[in-house]
């Protein structure tokens, strides 16, 4: 069957489990049209001479058959209150029911950026506190709201490193060291800021290598891009010498705050000699993560930074709150707005929650817990780097490959026994990696059940069974999807 | 803790099993110099969820709001209406809990939503292909303007003054630490200096330009023919890129496609969104099928499985900086995931007809209110979709006016200035929606009439 054939049975495939079709195969005339408050006039006849001539083709579903569609495409999907979802730099922790409550509030939700200024004192009165919070719990003087995701906080970092060294006469410097374990987006972001990446090569322990690090530092340098605990899973614990090497040759660190969850509540990248730091609220407090986004990725920084901060930015004058939109040495604008609000408020909610007496136990139970699987799993799979982890672990498949067996296979096997699997084939300094990261949210029965799972697997390597781990999986509503032909003729719209 | 299941004996069991006698003995990998007591962060208390809700009940009870007052405010936010379901399926925990769906077996809710997302985002801009969409319409100008600089192989940017002041300072601020040229076409029409004049535009392009960049229906609301700058891009061989803030507006005047845009980029936080203080909305991000491998961002296509069924996956990902690194598109590895589907939820509620008619009453809420302006008071000339800049004696009248509006409970209009600050402070720029009764619109009159 190819695949431009229509699915032409709509009725139930397993159980209640159904097949939906496209929206645009729902084939009827459009339902009508939902009743809209407003204004029946007419339009200027100025306007009229510009209408559009051929109707967008956008089908019309009733509310009920619309519903219908959305849930059944809903319930193609696994999320975090479905079950576990131990993916490594991912941090996939629960979301609070209560957080959703509270943003969707009409005073917050219902509020245009562009309202005078008094007539939005709460939630400025939330966003500045998140403000205050987010500094103190990294260790930083100042802060912006304002990156919309961890990887457009990347890009302001670097802005504002770039326009601390243009102000020091350093224009000249446009090299970023990004060692070879570091996420994808660290390059991507050092080239839209005119600079360029020089990749260093993790040590044999997985973490940067001091060596390496020194042969590297020269007039050159702008910046150390580092990730601490690191994509391995490894705190890098000589962080106070790397960060005084690249201040001593006249650089800055900026740190990517993505492992965050490793140290909140524990230690303060601030306090380690890191300049800035982008922190994944998405991640570390808990926002949901969409099926994507939207996330949101506030940069704090230290006094060397902080005069380069973008703007606009929420500051507080006696007892009113304002945004200020000009400043002389700001590295410039982002965004088009103060931030992804509803985003921040949810990271708000969950600090609140935890509160300075427990905030520590979010570091404390994530670490523990990959510390245990890592701990039930390091005997039936490789262990690239010995040693303590730190949120998360770092296995390959090295001992599976020799029964032919691959990380997919393990991961796609992993689905069919009830699990997500972990994130695969990052970091790209081993062979076939397999990064996982239970978060603090886990309990140790979902934990228990998830290292007999991939014991399971391990065990039917050693004796052979390997077939049904080729074939995995077969239990959701697809299988493995033909990603190649996907990206040979790309067909992108219906 | 009500988010951490872990009992203290489940805690000592699993250290016991590790041979660790406290919580410590996982942290000794960190300089203890580094180590902060338990406790010692200088934050309130933990909040109960009762605490919390009362919290943010306060703080949203100081703020006025669309539910509370009449929001005749606009420039690149909207308060259009937002049915129940789209609320309720963008709170399902299946869309709202789950990442980014690289295990598309089991994701394929997201993908088959993004495609369907993609397809209505295309019909609706008369473009060719869209992708699963940007931050915001800012950032996604910005995106615009670094893929036209690829494509073209050249690096001048011409901008029309009359696009958004905030999607200029962001392209702008992008394009500032790389090579090539920026411009911004000073603006202003001959009859009430705002709108697009077209001609000046045209006049900035030169051979070594990539990308024109203009704003339709501008940041003005003026609607305009584009003709001629087709004409121009097309000797040049550069780009023509049209930039939206209301996407709704497509259902009703000629489209971007139909305008013959290369690329047109926007907001999607109409499509069914609120308005949050800002975020998060939606940035859409549209092309030519010929421009599609320099498109920035997360793009989501068709395919089949292991069995010859049909299903959808991310794509095109050889353009993503995880494989490409610092030669990538972009450096955005992410989307707006929830705010697509809450897209895609509006749109198929919606069909052409109610997307035409939220068109239709927000430029008819417009029509009204002109025609209602007491002599004193001037609107911009031509055709305008669904806002306008309003024109004051001084500005002492129409700070007056906006005092008697908001005893009202009227928010009448952004004072021009606080956004471009290059214009006299006496002019507002005032938007009307479907959310805007007939009966707001005689109060805002009436409230104009005692002011000026």
């Amino acid at each position: 069957m190819s695949v431009d054939d229509t699915l032409n049975t709509y009725s139930a495939v397993g159980g209640i489990q159904h097949e939906e079709p496209l929206l645009f195969e729902h084939a009827h005339e459009a339902a009508e049209a939902i009743s809209l408050p407003g204004v029946q006039g007419d339009i200027s006849a100025e306007l009229k001479a510009f209408s559009r001539k051929k109707s967008a083709n956008i089908p019309g579903l009733s509310e009920p058959e619309t519903v219908r569609h959305f849930v059944r495409m809903s319930q193609w999907n696994h999320g975090i209150e479905t079950g576990f979802y131990p993916l490594g730099s991912c941090t996939m922790k629960y979301n609070p029911r209560v957080n959703e409550q509270v943003v969707r509030l009409s005073g917050l939700a219902n509020i245009h950026p562009d309202q005078p200024v008094d007539s939005v004192q709460g939630v400025l009165a939330l966003l500045h506190e998140l403000q205050t919070w987010l500094c103190e719990i990294a260790g930083f003087s100042d802060v912006t709201l304002q990156p919309a995701a961890g990887a457009h906080g990347e890009l302001v970092g670097l802005m504002m490193i770039r326009s601390c060294l243009d102000a020091r006469g350093q224009q000249h410097r446009k090299k970023v060291l990004v060692p070879d374990s570091a996420h994808g987006t660290n390059p991507a972001s050092a080239a839209l800021c005119g600079m360029h990446c020089v990749e260093l090569k993790s040590g044999a322990d997985g973490r940067i290598d001091l060596e390496e690090l020194k042969k590297h530092l020269d007039d050159d340098v702008a910046a150390l891009m580092m990730t601490n605990p690191n994509t391995a899973g490894a705190f890098e614990s000589d962080i106070k010498e790397i960060c005084q090497l690249v201040h001593d040759a006249g650089g800055l660190v900026y740190g990517d705050g993505a492992n965050l969850n490793a140290l909140v509540g524990v230690a303060r990248p601030g306090d380690m000699g890191i300049d800035c730091l982008h922190i994944n609220v998405h991640k570390t407090f808990s926002t949901p993560h969409g099926g994507g986004g939207p996330g949101a990725g506030p940069v704090v920084v230290n006094d060397t930074l902080a005069p380069y901060l973008p703007v606009p930015r929420i500051v507080k004058a006696g007892d009113l709150y304002r945004i200020e939109t000009h400043d002389e040495q700001s590295c410039g604008t982002i965004l088009g707005s103060i931030g992804q609000v509803g985003v921040l408020l949810r990271a708000h909610a969950y600090i609140a929650a935890f509160g300075a007496n427990y905030l520590h136990k979010i570091a404390q139970d994530a670490v523990l817990n990959a510390n245990y699987v890592l701990h039930r799993l390091k005997d039936a799979y490789h262990v690239p780097f010995e040693g303590l982890c730190k949120h998360e672990c770092l296995l390959t498949d090295e001992y599976q490959n020799k029964h032919g067996v691959k990380t997919l296979d393990v991961a796609k096997q992993l689905i069919d026994l009830g699990f997500h699997p972990m994130t695969i084939y990052f970091p790209l300094i081993v062979h076939g990696a397999m990064l996982i990261e239970p978060t603090e949210t886990e309990s140790k029965t979902t934990l228990d059940s998830f290292c007999d799972a991939m014991l399971e697997i391990a065990a039917q390597c050693e004796a052979g069974d390997t077939q049904v781990l080729h074939d995995a999986p077969v239990k959701p509503i697809r299988r493995r999807l033909d990603e190649t032909q996907a990206a040979r003729k790309p067909r992108l719209v219906w | 803790m009500r988010f951490l299941p872990h009992t203290d004996s489940d805690r000592t069991t699993m250290l016991e099993s590790m041979g660790m006698d406290a919580m410590s003995d996982l942290f000794t990998d960190i300089p203890s110099e580094f180590h902060i007591k338990e406790g010692s962060l200088n934050l309130p208390d933990a909040l109960s969820e009762a605490a919390i809700v009362r919290k943010f009940t306060q703080a949203s009870e100081q703020n006025r709001h669309a539910g509370n007052t009449r929001c005749f405010l606009g420039g690149g936010t909207y308060h259009h209406f937002v049915p129940a379901v789209v609320d309720y399926i963008i709170s399902r925990g299946e869309f709202l809990t789950a990442y980014t769906p690289y295990q598309p077996e089991i994701s394929q809710g997201t993908l088959q939503t993004l495609f369907e997302f993609q397809t209505m985002i295309a019909r609706l801009t008369g473009m060719d292909v869209s992708n699963a969409s940007m931050y915001e319409a800012a950032t996604a100008t910005a995106e615009a303007a670094l893929m036209a600089r690829r494509i073209t192989r050249k690096s001048k940017v011409v901008m029309a003054g009359s696009v958004n002041p905030r999607y200029r300072s962001v392209t702008q601020n992008y394009l500032s630490r790389l090579e090539g040229e920026y411009i911004e076409v000073p603006m202003g029409n001959k009859q009430d200096g705002f709108g697009t004049d077209l001609s000046k535009v045209i006049a900035a392009i030169d051979e070594a330009t990539a990308c024109v960049m203009v704003q339709y229906p501008d940041f003005y609301g003026s609607v305009y023919d584009l003709a001629e700058l087709r004409v121009a891009c097309d000797a040049a061989k550069c780009l023509m890129v049209i930039v939206f803030s209301d996407a709704t507006a497509f259902a009703l005047i000629r489209s971007p496609g139909e305008c013959g845009a290369d690329i047109a980029v926007g907001s999607g936080q109409s499509l069914g969104i609120p308005m949050g203080f800002g975020g998060p909305h939606l940035g859409l991000f549209t092309c030519k099928q010929k421009y599609v491998r320099q498109m920035p961002g997360r793009v989501c296509g068709m395919t089949s499985d292991a069995d010859g069924k049909r299903g959808f996956v991310l794509t095109l990902s050889t353009r993503e900086q995880h494989i490409r690194r610092e030669k990538a598109t972009s450096n955005i590895c992410s989307n707006q995931g929830l705010m697509c589907t809450a897209a895609a939820t509006y749109m198929t509620l919606m069909g052409d007809e109610g997307l035409k008619a939220v068109a239709q009453r927000s430029a008819a809420g417009l029509h009204k209110l002109i025609s209602s302006l007491p002599a004193s008071v001037s609107a911009a000339q031509g055709a305008h979709f669904h806002e306008t800049v309003l024109s004051f004696s001084s500005q002492a009248t129409r700070d007056l006016f906006l005092q008697e509006a908001r005893k009202r409970d009227i928010f009448a209009g952004i004072p021009l200035e606080q956004l471009n600050d290059a214009v006299e402070h006496k002019h507002l720029l005032v938007t009307t929606t479907e959310m805007i009764e007939a009966a707001d619109i005689q109060d805002y009159i009436a409230a104009l009439e005692v002011a000026v």
